[in-house]
């Protein structure tokens, strides 16, 4: 069952039902979930036991998320730590970020990229950035930022490069809207507009166009998601 | 005392003393003055001059006395217009002065000042009753979300019923867009919104707007051109005015019709820096256009390209030039050009 790899994840969710589906999820990824309703048992928890990653809500009955967060941070636990609010503001990012978080998301928020964020911060640490990335026969040179498929140049903007250097670094998982809206086009609040939509379009043409394998995919309502044939 | 007795005092005073001072100067006219003088005036010449005498300065203290007393009477009213004009939906919690003298104007002040705190109690409800239905609504939301797409995981599901959560999650992402809108313009009218203040190049921020009103445009052959991009230098909040830029871009592109265009410029007028981003389409009817900026409103959304928005866009980059100390206005000539026109100022570094 659990082998030495497996990510141990510490989820505080004073929501039953949200704690509930985010426990599912990440175990379907095989991580080891515990979970915790208030700030008291998340404080124990992080005290005694170490985890790869903290899933911790901003409002908690008792004592709340950001000064659990101080407190962890004070005490040197550096364990990796995604806030998630509801209220979605500005500042709050900024001053979760200040206060030694390392991600942050906002309710509502899309599962598949809680997961993909989660993964990511277990990985921090041991993450090599290859200058050369490749999903079946598209490669991106991030150095000289050349593209190509089947060996035949590709013509990208600044953006499509940037649209392209993210989803082949995150190749194989879901990217949600919200983190290619952070990510590229460096929003951190919905603009309410379709914009990540078209150009992942155009994208697509200019990748998938006269290709039978398709390596860019539409998960609807969730993102998109770059991948290799099976 | 009330205003009606201590005006009938008053007035009363006034009468008294004029009266007085006509009798006094009458008196010295008529009695003191032949009595000194050798001959005496034919009687009918020393009434007319006894009435010069007296009756004018009668007639001018009563005036005087008269203009004194109403004016006296009326400076309340006009302190109380003044400061009440001065409250709006942003000054609710300023109160008039009272005089505490008990009089007819001091019970209208109290009044008015009840009403207003009648007013800014239930603007405030409004309000909180707005931001917490916004916040409570995203549980919810999540909750819902999350277990849609945990369905949606199912690898026995149907394409039919695939199709129908994957529809659903459309529909509750959109939900999201509203409610978080929502959150954000209560806030922002609240006040509660910090905006950073720092130099940004506007010029950059016109051309990247330009580029995405290109990405949005290409699906429906809507050509972009940039008409001028003066380099210009404003202070504020970058990612509050690209969010600004992309929304009218956005608009630009939705409410066009399929090979339009869209004109990015960027100018100076009058120590302002102006952005103009016009484009083709069937536009606005002019009586529709002073509702355009309102929460919801959408003209005849059965004209755009992809009316998926919101309805909040409008509303937010209102509240986005306003909170820069700009402006921004629309106008439109149905079926020709809808332009859309925001001045902001320019930066005190540069403008010297």
């Amino acid at each position: 069952m659990a082998n030495l790899f497996t990510m141990r994840v510490l989820v505080v969710e004073d929501e039953k039902k949200t704690a509930a589906f985010i426990r599912k999820a990440l175990q379907a990824e095989d991580f080891a979930v515990d979970v915790c309703h208030n700030g008291e048992d998340a404080w124990n928890a992080a005290r005694l036991t170490s985890f790869d990653a903290i899933v911790l809500d901003i409002m908690l009955p008792g004592r709340d998320g950001l000064s659990l967060l101080r407190q962890l941070r004070d005490r040197k636990n550096l364990t990796p730590i995604l806030l998630l609010s509801a209220r979605g503001e500005v500042n709050e990012r900024v001053e979760g970020l200040n206060s030694g978080a390392d991600d942050y998301l906002a309710k509502p928020f899309v599962i598949a990229e809680l997961v993909a964020r989660v993964r990511c911060l277990g990985r921090r640490g041991s993450d090599t950035r290859a200058a050369v990335l490749q999903v079946a026969d598209l490669t991106l040179d991030t150095i000289s930022r050349e593209a190509r498929r089947a060996n035949a140049p590709i013509e990208l903007t600044s953006r499509e490069y940037r649209l392209l250097e993210f989803l082949m670094r995150s190749a194989g998982r879901i990217c949600g809207r919200m983190a290619i809206l952070e990510q590229v086009w460096d929003y951190d609040f919905d603009p309410g507009s379709n914009i990540v939509d078209v150009n992942v379009m155009r994208l697509r043409e200019k990748i998938d166009g006269q290709f039978e394998t398709k390596l860019l995919h539409t998960v609807r309502g969730l993102g998109y998601v770059l991948k290799g044939p099976p | 005392m009330t205003i009606r007795t201590r005006l009938t005092l008053w007035f009363a005073l006034v009468l008294v003393l004029s009266l007085t001072a006509m009798g006094v100067l009458s008196y010295y006219e008529l009695v003191v003055e032949p009595r000194d003088r050798a001959q005496a005036e034919a009687p009918g010449e020393e009434v007319g001059e006894a009435l010069a005498w007296c009756g004018v300065p009668a007639l001018v203290f009563g005036l005087g006395g008269g203009w004194w007393l109403m004016r006296r009477a009326l400076a309340p009213i006009a302190a109380l217009s003044n400061a009440a004009e001065r409250i709006n939906e942003h000054h609710l919690a300023e109160r008039l002065p009272r005089t505490g003298s008990g009089d007819e104007l001091d019970r209208l002040t109290q009044v008015f000042n009840e009403m207003t705190e009648r007013l800014e109690q239930s603007f405030a409800r409004i309000h909180e009753f707005t931001l917490h239905a916004s916040h409570e609504l995203k549980t919810p939301l999540t909750v819902i979300h999350g277990e849609l797409e945990t369905a949606l995981h199912n690898q026995s599901l149907s394409v039919e019923q695939r199709s129908r959560l994957e529809s659903e999650l459309d529909e509750i992402q959109r939900l999201a867009r509203i409610v978080n809108g929502l959150n954000l313009l209560t806030k922002a009218g609240a006040g509660q919104i910090p905006l950073s203040r720092e130099p940004v190049r506007l010029d950059e921020l016109v051309r990247e707007a330009c580029s995405d009103a290109q990405s949005l445009g290409r699906p429906y052959q809507i050509r972009v051109n940039l008409a001028g991009c003066e380099q210009v230098l404003v202070t504020g909040d970058r990612h509050r005015l690209r969010q600004l830029l992309l929304n009218l871009a956005d608009n630009a592109v939705k409410y066009n019709s399929p090979q339009g265009t869209v004109t990015l410029e960027l100018g100076r007028v009058a120590q302002a820096a102006q952005i103009t981003i016009a484009n083709t389409g069937p536009g606005i009817a002019p009586e529709l256009v002073p509702r355009i900026f309102d929460p919801f409103f959408r003209g005849d959304a059965s004209h755009s390209l992809a009316a998926d928005g919101c309805g909040l866009g409008l509303s937010i980059a209102r509240w986005i030039a306003n909170a820069h100390g700009g402006l921004i206005e629309i106008t439109s000539v149905p079926g020709r050009m809808t332009t859309a026109r925001v001045r902001l100022p320019i930066a005190a570094a540069e403008s010297g």
